[in-house]
């Protein structure tokens, strides 16, 4: 996989954008059509992100099925093809890469994950009121209660910890994951590695031949 | 050509020829597309544990590396011991944030305090180069202001050196790195060897603003070549500053410091983590460095230590060397290591622009402006800040929104709004106080060694500085356009924990970075700091460490070797 040209990929990579629909603001842009200019370490690192990947060691299927329902939350995955977030974590926990700290006030970050999680279910059968039920069981919308709930907590105790240090741990993980791959880099129109070629036209305005105008400019998000 | 270009161009190569004279790191680099000669490293001299060198450096970043360079120069034995790798940028490298992750010092750490400051990518460094290889490419000098700032505006301390003993350092450094930009009107008025790289979208936005203010800026300073260098090419404008320059045109010690510290015979030893700092029997000198190296604890005998490990690392060592005559750390008789840490309010500040900006298109680095630098008497708050253009890649551009709250469609649809948004980002030059402060956490790490606890908490004059630069950002950002404005408070760099002092009361080393308490150790990095300013540091640990090693190079030597003590009691008056 590492060593496929970006020409190759795209044949087997037909969809483009994390749940693969159109891509709405740059219609037509993508990203590994630009692979064959970077250079080989890049393109490895870049690529096998688009390759199957590694299986789960880290969540047990308790967690995972826990997981998986709020990363579909935080990042609005509704649908496949889905950015492997919930693998692409599990990786990085299993492997003990953190971000290098911690929290006074909080665990490890694979202990923090387990705990949440576990918390996650805990909320669900409460919400419930069943003994059987987990968080991945709920309705979508009883699941972003208990979502929006954390949120709100800010800086008071959620199960042990600190909501806002908890709310913390789960974007950091699902953005750094999400924001990793092509396929979002697709939806947002980033021009990705650029080495050896650089960027040649800078400047507000300006595009690279092979970059795509955004076609909503003044669809301000507020 | 004009008599006048004549003379120019007869003066850069004059001076091109000095900088090559005194340092040849950008002349040992490869010429051939690869980045790095391997060559340096496989014919690097080697010492055995028992030779007693004449400086053991423990760390291999902005600080140890220009030591281990002058010193090597000076003729003297050198050995470095890095805790992390020695980075091949060919292959070890990429263009990507994810990528990248092994470039930061991710050891554990606990962070604490009213106001934790994350570390990791934020501002910790770890492989020969140290943070410079992550760091953004800012250079710019403190101000003349900035060294008595507790005589001039009642807050912070003062340094016992002042601006004019630095500058030729300043200087000298500027050119070895080389620094490019604008001349620069603030604290001491001052030109670049490079001139300023043309400016990207984010940059263009940063100057209309200003100009629609009346409010100066300008392109720089930057550490990244702006033109051909020895054998390092210039900029290619690939925005990934951050993941290390593949390029070779961003300055780190990596290729500015340590191939000409090589070729002059320093060692430096990678992978090489230190435990401890060893005293003689009676606690006076110290005789060398444990380390661990592939599993196996070693002794690295020396006359002289240096450390250089950053403003966590370095205290966290002196604790972690205590032994019977010093029960609280080496050095630490006035409860002075590990205190007056200190960060940087580092407000990042976007705008949304109907224009596409692709902030990702050209160095972070581009503009900057110190125009409220030095303390307005008509402000409540002392000292001031700085802004720069700042860019965040996709990963990071994340932090930024979901810090504001938005999780799910709302952040989908915000980040895919990316390429129309310009950052700035501030300074703010934190007060030094005791009570921030690296202490040893009770959790320990692979090798067993308690890791740092970091503590930091703001005071008054820190949250009213954050406040007001965060204003001036949107300021600038709406008269350059921007229709929405979103700041996240972020923290950036560190400095103090084991400062200079006119007295062992004061600080830890005295202004030519030796400890007061220990004649034959030095502390050379930025955990010297008294105060820090609203710059980037990178280039005054360097200049500070220029300066140490002249002073060593120029007298030290023969006092230094096996010290008896009669000689101690030189030193210690």
């Amino acid at each position: 996989m590492s060593r496929a040209s970006g020409r190759e990929l795209r044949a087997a990579e037909r969809e483009r954008v994390p749940g693969g629909g159109e891509n709405e603001r740059f219609p037509g842009f993508d990203v590994i059509e630009q692979a064959h200019t970077w250079d080989a370490t890049t393109s490895g690192v870049v690529l096998e992100r688009l390759g199957l990947q590694p299986d789960l060691r880290f969540f047990g299927p308790a967690e995972e099925a826990a997981a998986g329902a709020l990363f579909d939350h935080l990042l609005a995955q509704w649908e496949e093809p889905r950015v492997p977030v919930v693998q692409m974590v599990d990786a990085r926990l299993a492997e003990g890469q953190t971000d290098g700290w911690r929290y006074e006030d909080m665990p490890e970050d694979g202990e923090a994950w387990r705990r949440s999680l576990a918390a996650l279910d805990v909320d669900a059968r409460a919400a419930a009121g069943e003994d059987g039920v987990c968080f991945a069981n709920l309705s979508r919308e009883e699941q972003a209660d208990i979502i929006r709930t954390v949120q709100s907590l800010e800086s008071k105790p959620w199960h042990g910890m600190p909501a806002g240090h908890v709310w913390s741990l789960w974007t950091r993980y699902a953005c750094t994951a999400f924001y990793s791959h092509p396929w979002a880099w697709n939806e947002i129109g980033f021009g990705g590695p650029a080495y050896p070629r650089g960027y040649m036209r800078r400047g507000v305005g300006q595009r690279e031949p092979w970059e795509v105008a955004d076609t909503h400019p003044e669809e301000d998000p507020l | 050509m004009s008599s006048f270009t004549d003379v120019n161009a007869l003066t850069e190569r004059l001076s091109t020829r000095r900088v090559r004279a005194r340092n040849e790191s950008a002349w040992l680099l490869p010429n051939d597309g690869t980045r790095f000669d391997k060559a340096l490293i496989e014919n690097m001299r080697r010492h055995r544990d028992a030779d007693e060198v004449d400086l053991v450096i423990v760390g291999c970043g902005a600080g140890g590396s220009t030591l281990a360079q002058r010193m090597a120069r000076a003729g003297w034995s050198v050995v470095v011991l890095e805790a992390g790798p020695f980075w091949d940028p060919d292959a070890h490298w990429v263009s990507d944030e994810a990528g990248s992750h092994h470039l930061y010092w991710t050891e554990p750490r606990v962070i604490s305090g009213s106001d934790p400051v994350p570390l990791g990518s934020n501002n910790s460094g770890r492989g020969v180069g140290g943070s410079m290889v992550h760091f953004a490419g800012y250079a710019p000098r403190l101000h003349p202001s900035d060294f008595h700032t507790r005589t001039v505006d009642g807050v912070g301390q003062d340094w016992p050196i002042e601006y004019a003993d630095l500058r030729p350092y300043y200087e000298r450094i500027e050119r070895e790195l080389p620094v490019a930009g604008q001349h620069w009107p603030w604290g001491d008025p001052h030109g670049y060897p490079h001139a300023p790289h043309p400016v990207g979208g984010n940059g263009e936005v940063f100057l209309r603003g200003a100009a629609a203010l009346g409010i100066e800026a300008r392109v720089g300073p930057v550490a990244i070549t702006n033109g051909r260098f020895g054998n390092r090419p210039h900029c290619i404008y690939r925005g990934f500053c951050l993941q290390g320059c593949k390029v070779n045109a961003k300055a780190s010690p990596l290729i500015t410091h340590v191939p000409d510290a090589l070729a002059h015979g320093a060692e430096i030893r990678s992978d090489a983590m230190v435990s401890a700092i060893e005293t003689d029997r009676e606690g006076r000198y110290v005789t060398g460095v444990r380390y661990f190296l592939r599993g196996r604890e070693h002794f690295q005998a020396a006359r002289m230590v240096a450390v250089a490990g950053y403003s966590l690392e370095t205290p966290r060592l002196l604790l972690n060397s205590a032994n019977k005559h010093h029960p609280d750390g080496l050095c630490n008789e006035h409860d002075l290591v590990g205190r007056y840490l200190m960060v940087q309010g580092a407000p990042q500040t976007a705008g949304r622009f109907a224009e596409e900006v692709r902030m990702y298109k050209a160095p972070p680095p581009e503009v900057s402006c110190e125009e409220f630098y030095e303390t307005d008497p008509a402000k409540p708050y002392r000292r001031g800040f700085s802004v720069q253009n700042v860019s965040p890649l996709p990963i990071t551009w994340a932090e930024h929104v979901s810090a504001q709250g938005h999780w799910g469609e709302n952040l989908r649809t915000y980040m895919s709004d990316y390429v129309h948004w310009s950052t700035l980002g501030a300074l703010c030059e934190f007060l030094p106080l005791p009570q921030n402060r690296v202490t040893l956490a009770d959790q320990r790490d692979r090798y067993g060694l308690p890791v740092v606890d970091m503590s930091y908490s703001m005071c008054d004059n820190d949250r009213a500085l954050m406040k007001a630069a965060q204003a001036r950002m949107e300021e600038i950002l709406h008269a350059a356009g921007a229709a929405e404005v979103m700041t996240i408070q972020r923290f950036a760099h560190l400095v103090g924990g084991a400062r200079m002092g006119r007295t062992a009361q004061e600080g830890v080393v005295d202004a030519s970075l030796r400890t007061f308490s220990i004649p034959n150790l030095l502390i050379t990095d930025g955990s010297v700091f008294p105060t820090q300013g609203s710059v980037n540091p990178a280039l005054t640990i360097m200049a500070l460490v220029d300066r140490a090693a002249r002073l060593l190079a120029d007298g030290a030597r023969a006092g230094m070797r096996s010290p008896d003590p009669t000689q101690h009691e030189e030193y210690s008056t």
